[in-house]
């Protein structure tokens, strides 16, 4: 088998290996390539703490200026915080340089337009045709604009929290917080924001020095530490954000990981219990948010996965809060797109106003058992398996928008390949665990078949 | 490595020689500074991202000269160093200067490893491990003003406070020669001192762009003045009476000043007025000739143990600073030597041999560029006159001397003469010019 090629072009933007496929050269050229599309405007640049960070920057910063861009330099920062200062600048666009959950030797562009969100499809692909053709604006030095360095983007995203939810009831006693940052783009920005709402808070791996503590998907298999320390400081809940913090994971008071699907289902709460309203996730997201949602008398549409899929739906819907199954957290009020910092703080005023325990919210909530898995596989094999996928349960309801999912009497299946690495995914969902490990089971040895040796 | 920004001077240009200069340091401390041409940011950018992903640990001295950037080389023992400055050509205009760890210029064949390794297009590649996470910063300024004060007798010149006018061209220099005059204790008048990269005129020293210092120094009735080019190596000179000297003449004058101190030898290039050998000779001192280049004249100059070196653009090398052309040690050189002498400049200038010289360009089609030189040197050849193939083909006549040689840059052949007066000078043009068939 070829071995898997470690650069992926896609709507998420392009991601590859530092010291690889993701050259200074093919970075500088996107950067001109996305100047162009743009035209000569002003571009927020912003990125997490991997190592090839300022290599990136550097490459990018000369790209855009180059093709006669102004550039806004917020340095170090969470995902959000860039797609948020695009908006409040009224900037024509932005370049996050974030692999999110990749490992650390990947690092990666991601473009957001104009009016704050990641570029969609069409966008995509007309910012490609660009980059392949190589007709890129090319403006002499007398047209080249400058570099401003602008600090405190984290503190005016903080402020936009505060001033939208306010600060936490004062209670007897102030709600004790753990969070786990993963040495990421919430390291700084996270305490402040907690300590800004008035929690007690608690750290670990908060030192954006580029180390990965931990893988960064905030996993319940990886968040032993968090859970610990949880228990260790008798912590209310326990915060894990993944390294450019726009995804979200929840520890109970128990020292348990509730899993990454009930972080949108507890913002759900907290949200329509004070304005209900249309809410929007995509189509992998658990059967319980359509339960939650039709207890407060709302509709719950899905989208194809994808943060940009879902805030389109969203915007479509009016949707008051949104998100996806893997923590992502969407609140347009205070900021369209996924926003561990808000997630925190709608869930902490969650804890606030009901007085309950991050587990009594849990148990509240519709059961169900998701699992998902994933494994190793090239591009050019995911539409056979698609293909197989379909054929073999053509008797039942299919979702085919995203990959395909099936609908069974006792749960749903997904597969679909990853726009971010080059691996297939297979997730099923049942209210009983032992029906969605024979979902599973089933499907996956399918496709392992598939794939062949 | 140089081109016009928009053109073909591209980023992805800039980051392909930055890693192959990385490669070719195996992956060290290399430095970068730049002038204040408006595409500097967006150059340095793209040669930081290159240095980076190569795994260079790399110091950013900002914008300085680029003498500085080669002083800062050994002062901060990194392996190189790249100028992101055009030098003398115009504010569309951007380059890389090499520089390697004794801080001097990458000698013809160094440039040549390294344009191979540019051109084969493997270079060394950090991973994520090993890759730097941040550029350190440093100042190179003070350090250079404390090298040129260990050069020259600071006091001596402080006693004088002498009335000095300087145009910087809202170039790099505008950061040091301010600074370095303030030290020597003169009475600064600065013009176009700010750091801007709007350059009022050509960034080159030469009477035509001097008109605006010369008026300065006549009217605030100045000791001297002098006119940098953006970086930091060419100097022009303005006499207390209000005139411009020739660029051909700093290496002269500086000549003369450093000779009066002591005999010694002195380098230059083929094509430098032949006004170095009659005042060498005045002090019983030796002139070698070079290629055309900086590296050649600091090569010789280190060979020959030279007292000092330069070129006929108004480039001047003073060893016991640095062997690198640098027109604040030129100006260090000079002062000296006015506060010594007590001559007023125009005395001194009036001193030097008076010749005559002319430049001429010749456009030729391409493809016979070398054809045309070489049936101009089986002529000259017939005639039994001696060539000297040193740089390009130099001919020595009773009247005078004649040089021409095909530019690096453009399809064209250079033509200078030199001769003792005008009508001298004309005629060994034309003289040249019958046997080119031109």
């Amino acid at each position: 088998m070829r071995p898997i090629p470690t650069l992926k072009i896609s709507i998420s933007g392009v991601r590859g290996v530092i010291g690889e496929s993701l050259t200074p050269t093919l970075l500088t050229r996107f950067a001109q390539a996305f100047g162009t599309y743009m035209g000569a405007r002003s571009i927020v640049v912003g990125r997490d703490p991997r190592t090839s960070g300022e290599m990136v920057n550097q490459a990018v910063t000369a790209g855009l200026l180059s093709s006669g861009c102004r550039i806004v330099d917020i340095g170090m920062c969470p995902v959000p915080t860039v797609q948020l200062i695009v908006r409040h600048h009224r900037a024509h666009g932005g370049i996050a340089i974030t692999a999110s959950h990749n490992p650390a030797e990947w690092n990666a562009l991601k473009f957001i337009g104009r009016d704050g969100f990641f570029l969609n499809t069409g966008q995509a692909r007309e910012l490609l045709d660009i980059y392949h053709q190589g007709e890129y604006t090319r403006v002499g030095g007398a047209e080249m604009r400058e570099v401003v360095e602008l600090s405190g983007a984290t503190d005016l995203h903080i402020q936009t929290i505060i001033d939208g939810l306010g600060e936490l009831p004062a209670t007897r006693k102030k709600l004790r917080v753990v969070l786990d940052a993963c040495n990421g783009a919430g390291s700084l920005a996270g305490p402040k924001l907690l300590e800004a709402l008035g929690a007690e808070v608690f750290t670990i791996n908060v030192t954006p020095d580029g180390s990965f503590p931990r893988p960064a998907e905030p996993l319940a298999e990886n968040l032993g530490d968090l859970c610990a320390a949880v228990k260790t400081h008798g912590a209310d809940v326990g915060f894990a954000q993944d390294m450019d913090a726009d995804r979200l994971a929840v520890v109970s008071q128990e020292g348990v990981a509730i899993g990454e699907e009930y972080t949108l289902l507890l913002a759900t709460l907290s949200v329509l219990g004070k304005t209900p309203g249309p809410v929007a996730a995509n189509l992998s997201t658990s059967s319980a948010l359509r339960e939650v949602v039709s207890r407060f008398g709302c509709s719950l549409f899905q989208s194809k996965i994808g943060e940009v899929n879902v805030t389109e739906e969203m915007q479509k819907q009016n949707a008051v809060i949104g998100g996806e199954g893997n923590g992502g957290v969407i609140y347009p009020r205070l900021n369209f797109a996924r926003d561990s910092l808000v997630g925190m703080a709608l869930i902490l005023h969650l804890l606030a106003r009901t007085g309950q325990t991050v587990a009594e919210l849990v148990s509240s909530l519709p059961r169900f058992a998701m699992i998902k898995e994933k494994m190793k596989c090239p591009s050019d094999k995911i539409s056979r398996i698609l293909r197989m996928v379909r054929h073999e349960y053509a008797t039942y309801p299919m979702d085919l928008r995203d990959g395909v999912k099936v609908s069974l009497p006792n749960g749903w299946f997904l597969v679909r390949g990853s726009n971010t690495e080059p691996i297939i995914r297979v997730i099923a969902e049942a209210e009983r665990e032992a029906d969605a490990r024979t979902i599973i089971d089933r499907v996956y040895s399918r496709v392992q078949e598939c794939l062949g040796p | 490595m140089r081109g016009i920004v928009g053109e073909t001077f591209t980023p992805e240009v800039s980051v392909g020689f930055a890693q192959a200069f990385a490669t070719y340091l195996d992956s060290g401390r290399i430095l970068i500074c730049r002038d204040t041409r408006p595409s500097g940011p967006m150059v340095r950018s793209a040669v930081v991202a290159g240095l980076l992903a190569a795994g260079c640990e790399v110091i950013d001295l900002g914008i300085c000269p680029t003498p500085s950037l080669q002083l800062a080389v050994t002062w901060l023992k990194a392996d190189g160093g790249i100028a992101v400055t055009a030098g003398h050509n115009p504010s569309p205009w951007n380059a890389l200067k090499f520089v390697r760890g004794d801080g001097l210029y990458l000698d013809p064949q160094q440039a040549e490893e390294l344009l191979d390794i540019y051109h084969q297009g493997e270079f060394a590649k950090a991973t994520w491990s090993k890759i730097q996470p941040a550029i350190q910063y440093e100042e190179p300024i003070e350090y250079h003003i404390e090298s040129l004060k260990r050069a020259f007798d600071v006091e001596v010149i402080k006693r004088r406070h002498l009335k000095v006018a300087v145009d910087c061209c809202n170039g790099a220099c505008s950061l040091l020669i301010p600074r370095w005059l303030a030290e020597l204790g003169c009475e600064v008048l600065t013009i176009n001192d700010d750091p801007n990269g709007v350059f009022p005129h050509r960034p080159e020293p030469t009477p035509a762009t001097m008109a605006q210092l010369s008026a300065l120094v006549k009217a605030a009735h100045a000791d001297i003045g002098f006119a940098h080019d953006a970086d930091g190596e060419r100097l022009g000179i303005v006499i207390e009476l209000g005139e411009p000297l020739s660029e051909e003449l700093t290496l002269a004058l500086a000549t003369r000043i450093r000779l009066d101190q002591s005999p010694g030898a002195i380098v230059t290039n083929v094509c430098t007025t032949g006004a170095i050998e009659q005042i060498a000779a005045r002090y019983g001192s030796s002139v070698v000739r070079t290629p055309v280049g900086q590296t050649y004249i600091s090569g010789a100059m280190f060979e020959h143990g030279a007292v000092l070196g330069g070129e006929g653009s108004g480039g001047v090398t003073v060893p016991q600073v640095h062997l690198t052309h640098d027109s604040a040690a030129a100006v260090g050189l000079i002062l000296e030597g006015l506060a010594r002498s007590g001559e007023p400049v125009s005395e001194i200038a009036g001193q030097l041999p008076s010749l005559f010289m002319l430049k001429h360009n010749l456009t030729v089609e391409p493809n016979r560029l070398y054809s045309v030189l070489q049936d101009f040197r089986i002529a000259i050849e017939g005639e039994e006159l001696a060539c000297d193939l040193t740089d390009g083909i130099k001919i020595q006549l009773s009247e005078g001397w004649v040089h021409v040689r095909a530019s690096n840059t453009e399809s064209m052949i250079r033509v200078i003469v030199e001769a003792e007066n005008e009508s001298n000078a004309r005629g060994l043009l034309d003289w040249a010019r019958d046997r080119l068939n031109k």
